[in-house]
């Protein structure tokens, strides 16, 4: 039979609970999430006073900056229905690229860097054109592709961490400006323009409507597919430059050194209230997520509490935020 | 059943409905689209629960809270989509609610030999020995799927098994299978429900036939006795006039689309249609006639798979992906809403400018404010409800929504636009509206091609209709075709027009 009887009327917002209400305006996460760092700001520095120092905020910004890159290209590939697990283990292969061929083949830092960057936007095609052209799952394409990546970080230097000291290059993770370090202030520049490119252009718009419903942005003609490739480049390039800016601010380039942070990266976007399932979700809320996530860690180590129990928080964290999502998703009618 | 009433958010879909069935008889329940079918058998199985009435079994009054309820008391539904466990065999299929187990090392485990006996015993007791157990279900055809799924439901102590239109998907020489297996089920005194659009499959097998039409009992006839004439009459009544009771057509222009020789291997054959511009021509056809595959073969949305010519505005065009067929002139308004045609967390505004995003561009930047006042004008034009451009798409109701995807289309260069259901889960009232919408487009030179399961609204609407059967085209009719003649026709029944 093909009827399909009408869905009983929506019911209207107001008859349910003001808080569920609150939930399911698209604006709410971030003003959530706004509050919830400020009450963390004020927890902390009644505890340490060596936390609401401009140095300790400092450190916090150049700590969080390479896991806010990959997180900020991370977000409109999440919108939009893709996923990226292989973007920190790019960062890893990236640092240690630049080490072999500057350190071991004589490479001008600078143009090792450019195929570094080159690199990343490659293995972001080809996850891009796994995953669209044969329509693998993003999960499995990348999952594979975060183990063939790792693998060739080690193999590249047998395993072991290679020094990296180039003034110039350094500069990108420990210079400043206006006593500022460089790095916060890059990826402050990201995420102002990942916002504009998803806020104001055409690219932008169809994000949002090839990751909220993919057939219906198919059948009104939207090129569904070079919207994702572009975003798997996209986060390619992000991964490698935060492993470059990552190796900079080391002094080396260690092959593992970015890979246990991924965890972070999607937990960043998804506790910034990207939904999973694509169509929803804003950079500024990746943003606040990975100050909170960073503001946590840097908290719990001034106040000595061990990485491991850090672990146990970032994991609650997260189940936290992705059991808000799904409130969110009922709340809003699904 | 009998009193039966259900409404869905103040709307009565059933008013107090009966239906009796006795075991070893076969009832076909028939109706239009909308006329309360399958709420009804969604109440008999469980899956509603109803507002009134009362539903007894063997006598005894029942309450379904869940289907699973249903199912323990010898009622199940085979719904319309096959239900099977593809790569499982076809015993543990049979068997999957009731494995038999036997003691095994600390724990029971289950006894596949005496799995295989069980449904081979039950398959040869419905006269299909040929079905073999230990075969993975994905490999039989999909005929013999049914029949496993029926197997599973008598494995269950079936006591009365709704059909939802069980033969929608076969060929012919299929559906024989399946009324033969209708055949043994009633020898096992076995009460069938049995629901198709089919006029001569339900003159074949069943013994009486309940008609339902808006919500209510439209007739009971004994089938020996009934002529499919008077059955047409009760199922589809007088047209409801004042839905389709409006001025304006007769103004076709030139051709827009020209197909001639379309075809799509396995769902379309050789289609030769055309639209002019100024009409709107409905195409009628059953589930599985390839109403579904048309519009799609036309707009380019099944890729490089059609061949035939098509011409659009006289000029060849090969349909090989969506953006092909927009960059043509085609608008394509997909059936399923929520699937293929809404961006739900998107606003109103967003939905609407999407595929013509290019327009709103100035510069770098998409201009919102160019968006909104586009919004606003197609708000206006189509009287679409709502709280403004900004609310969000998936809290407006179905007609709007609806109207929303019509309103993406409506742009200079779109020439053709094809509509897929146009009207499927949209209220009454905003059903007429989008009528007069389609043909005032009509009438401003657009041509209009609708694809529907809906006899009436194909009949009412259209300045001509086609007939869609088994992928082909089975009749062409003129405006003021009456809904019976082209329910006629699909049916490819001469009887029919002797009765």
């Amino acid at each position: 039979m093909t009827t399909t009887t009408d869905r009983p009327a929506a019911s209207p917002a107001s008859s349910r609970g003001p808080f569920l209400t609150f939930l399911g305006r698209p604006s709410s996460g971030v003003v959530m999430l706004l509050v919830f760092y400020l009450l963390l700001l004020l927890v902390f520095s009644l505890i340490s006073p060596f936390f609401m120092t401009v140095r300790n905020m400092m450190a916090i910004g150049s700590n969080i900056a390479f896991i806010g890159l990959m997180a900020a290209a991370g977000t409109p590939l999440i919108i939009a229905g893709g996923l990226d697990l292989s973007v920190a283990a790019i960062a890893g292969l990236v640092g240690v690229l630049i080490a072999v061929l500057h350190g071991d083949y004589g490479w001008n830092i600078w143009l090792a860097a450019v195929a570094a960057i080159a690199l990343g936007a490659f293995v972001g095609a080809v996850n891009g054109l796994f995953t669209t052209r044969l329509r693998l799952n993003p999960l499995i394409v990348t999952l594979g592709m975060m183990s063939i990546v790792s693998g060739a970080a080690l193999i590249l230097t047998g395993g072991l961490t290679k020094p990296l000291m180039v003034p110039g290059f350094n500069w990108i993770g420990q210079g400043r400006i206006a006593d500022i370090p460089f790095p916060p202030i890059l990826m402050i520049v990201v995420f102002i323009a990942l916002s504009i490119l998803l806020r104001r252009t055409r690219f932008g718009r169809f994000v949002y409507a090839v990751g909220g419903n993919p057939e219906a942005s198919r059948l009104i003609g939207l090129p569904v597919e070079r919207v994702q490739m572009a975003l798997y480049i996209l986060s390619g390039i992000s991964g490698a430059v935060a492993g470059l800016m990552l190796a900079a601010m080391l002094g080396a380039a260690a092959p593992a050194a970015a890979s246990p942070h991924l965890l972070t990266v999607i937990a960043a976007i998804i506790l910034g209230g990207t939904s999973l399932y694509g169509g929803r979700g804003s950079v500024w809320g990746t943003l606040l997520a990975v100050l909170i996530l960073g503001t946590l860690n840097n908290g719990l180590t001034l106040n000595n509490v061990s990485s491991f129990w850090q672990d146990v928080t970032k994991g609650v964290v997260l189940m936290l935020a992705v059991s808000l999502d799904q409130i969110r998703t009922r709340a809003l009618g699904e | 059943m009998r009193g039966i009433g259900k409404s869905f958010g103040g709307v009565a879909v059933l008013s107090d409905v009966e239906l009796a069935v006795a075991p070893g008889e076969v009832m076909a329940l028939l109706g239009s689209n909308g006329a309360g079918k399958s709420t009804l058998v969604k109440i008999l199985t469980g899956v509603y629960t109803r507002d009134a009435g009362t539903v007894k079994v063997d006598g005894e009054p029942v309450v379904f809270a869940d289907p699973r309820a249903a199912v323990a008391a010898g009622v199940r539904l085979l719904p319309q989509e096959i239900s099977v466990m593809g790569d499982m065999t076809v015993a543990e299929n049979i068997s999957l609610a009731d494995l038999p187990t036997r003691a095994g090392p600390g724990f029971p485990m289950v006894d596949d030999r005496a799995m295989n006996k069980q449904s081979r015993a039950l398959l040869d007791q419905l006269g299909f020995a040929s079905i073999d157990v230990n075969a993975l279900v994905k490999r039989l055809s999909v005929a013999e799927q049914r029949i496993v799924e029926i197997a599973r439901a008598l494995a269950g102590q079936a006591r009365v098994l709704v059909m939802d239109e069980p033969t929608a998907a076969l060929t012919e020489q299929e559906a024989k299978l399946i009324f033969r297996i209708i055949q043994s089920l009633k020898e096992q005194q076995v009460a069938v429900i049995y629901i198709s659009h089919y006029l001569n499959e339900v003159f074949e097998i069943s013994d009486r036939i309940a008609v339902l039409r808006d919500g209510r009992n439209a007739g009971l006839f004994t089938t020996a006795a009934a002529s499919r004439g008077e059955v047409l009459a009760a199922m589809l009544g007088r047209v409801a006039d004042d839905l389709y009771d409006f001025a304006g057509g007769g103004n076709a222009g030139e051709e827009v689309l020209t197909t001639s020789g379309l075809s799509v291997p396995g769902k379309l054959d050789t289609i030769d249609m055309a639209v002019r511009s100024g009409e709107i021509v409905g195409v009628f056809g059953l589930i599985g006639s390839g109403i579904e595959t048309l519009g799609r073969a036309v707009y380019g949305a099944l890729g490089p798979a059609t061949r035939g010519t098509i011409l659009m505005t006289g000029t060849a065009y090969r349909p090989e992906s969506a953006g092909r067929g927009k960059a043509r002139g085609i608008g394509f308004v997909a059936a399923d809403r929520k699937q293929e045609g809404i961006i739900g967390d998107l606003t109103v505004r967003e939905n609407m400018v999407a595929p013509f995003q290019d327009r709103y561009v100035q510069g770098l930047f998409v201009s919102r404010s160019a968006e909104t006042e586009q919004a606003k004008r197609w708000i206006d034009l189509l009287g679409i409800r709502t709280r403004g451009p900004e609310q969000t798409m998936r809290t407006l109701s179905g007609g709007n929504q609806q109207k929303v995807c019509v309103s993406r289309w409506l742009v200079d260069s779109v020439k053709l636009l094809i509509l897929e259901e146009p009207t499927r889960g949209v209220d009454v009232g905003a059903r007429r509206e989008i009528y007069m919408e389609l043909r005032a487009l009509a009438d401003r030179g657009l041509a209009v091609l609708v694809l529907s399961s809906d006899v009436e609204e194909v009949a009412g609407i259209s300045d001509r209709s086609l007939v869609l059967d088994r992928g082909r085209i089975v009749g062409r009719f003129d405006k003021g075709a009456l809904p019976a003649e082209l329910m006629a026709a699909t049916t490819n029944d001469p009887a029919f027009n002797a009765a």
